[in-house]
């Protein structure tokens, strides 16, 4: 393995970096997926039938919570793979624990969301609305669990092996999905609960 | 030691994501019409989105940096080829 010591040890040998750029790939093709989801929400908003409409279910008190609680983790999981670049171990795996228990918090509070709606009468059956809501938060929701578990993985990896080229990569790769997951809800934020709510 | 840990350029990042998350949410807080209101939830969140990939997802620092750009941009081509199209197809009766 050569180990070129002037890039970032995430970045530190060819197949590290073959394997940053592979998933930018796989981001691009979970941007279409999204613009999937996206695309049937907006042909379908309306379509509310005897159901309610999303002036009508949305607040805004949980949804701000939410999106502060999520850019905050994407912003903080910047900071970790600066401590990581710097060889900061310590300071790094407290930044990887804040982020994850910011996306908990996030993950709690669209819990709650998802409950309440169900609690109103806004199911996945309801209406054309209502499955087409909860199919696209669902869909980034799912990540975000799958992010919490990603995240514990990698943080008793570190622990374990220490920051190494190999470490470092599988860190930086899940910091790229964690602001992916940002940006998505910065777009949902804006054009479900924002727009709705207008 | 503590300000090693905290880069200016992604503290200003997040003061900045901040900043035009208050913004988009003028068109909650105040009447105006649907085109207004679209047009600055257009621009604050492109502008956020960018803002993510270019400072915290470290997008141009290396050689791949054009592959990342030219493969961002081509599923953003098609995530708007896909939500237009359906618009125009579905909603806007074209």
């Amino acid at each position: 393995m050569k180990i070129n010591n002037s890039l970032p040890l995430e970045y530190s040998t060819e197949e590290n970096r073959l394997k940053i750029l592979g998933f930018w790939i796989f981001l691009g093709a979970e941007i279409m997926l999204f613009a999937t989801l996206f695309a049937a929400y907006f042909t379908l908003e309306n379509r509310i039938g005897n159901g309610p409409s999303g002036a009508e279910i949305f607040e805004i008190t949980p949804v701000l919570v939410e999106t502060i609680l999520l850019l905050t983790s994407s912003f903080v999981i910047g900071l970790g793979i600066h401590a990581m670049r710097l060889g900061n171990k310590k300071a790094m795996m407290i930044f990887f624990s804040i982020t994850l228990l910011l996306g908990a918090g996030f993950l709690g509070f669209e819990i709650y969301e998802f409950v309440h709606y169900i609690h109103i009468g806004a199911t996945l059956q309801t209406s054309a609305f209502t499955a087409a809501l909860l199919t696209t938060l669902g869909t980034h929701g799912l990540h975000v669990t799958l992010g919490l578990f990603w995240g514990l993985f990698i943080l008793i990896q570190i622990k374990k092996r220490g920051l190494t080229p190999e470490t470092a990569n599988k860190s930086f790769i899940f910091s790229l999905y964690w602001h992916f997951l940002d940006i998505i809800w910065i777009f949902i934020f804006s054009f479900i609960y924002l727009k709705g709510m207008m | 030691m503590m300000k090693e840990l905290f880069p200016l350029k992604q503290v200003m990042g997040f003061v900045f994501s901040i900043v035009l998350t208050a913004v988009a949410l003028i068109v909650y807080f105040t009447d105006m019409s649907f085109a207004v209101g679209m047009t600055i939830l257009l621009v604050t969140a492109f502008i956020q989105a960018g803002l993510q990939v270019v400072v915290f997802m470290h997008s141009g620092e290396t050689d791949d940096k054009k592959s990342i750009y030219t493969n961002i941009y081509y599923g953003l081509v098609i995530a708007l080829i896909t939500i237009f199209g359906t618009l125009l197809t579905l909603v806007w009766d074209m």
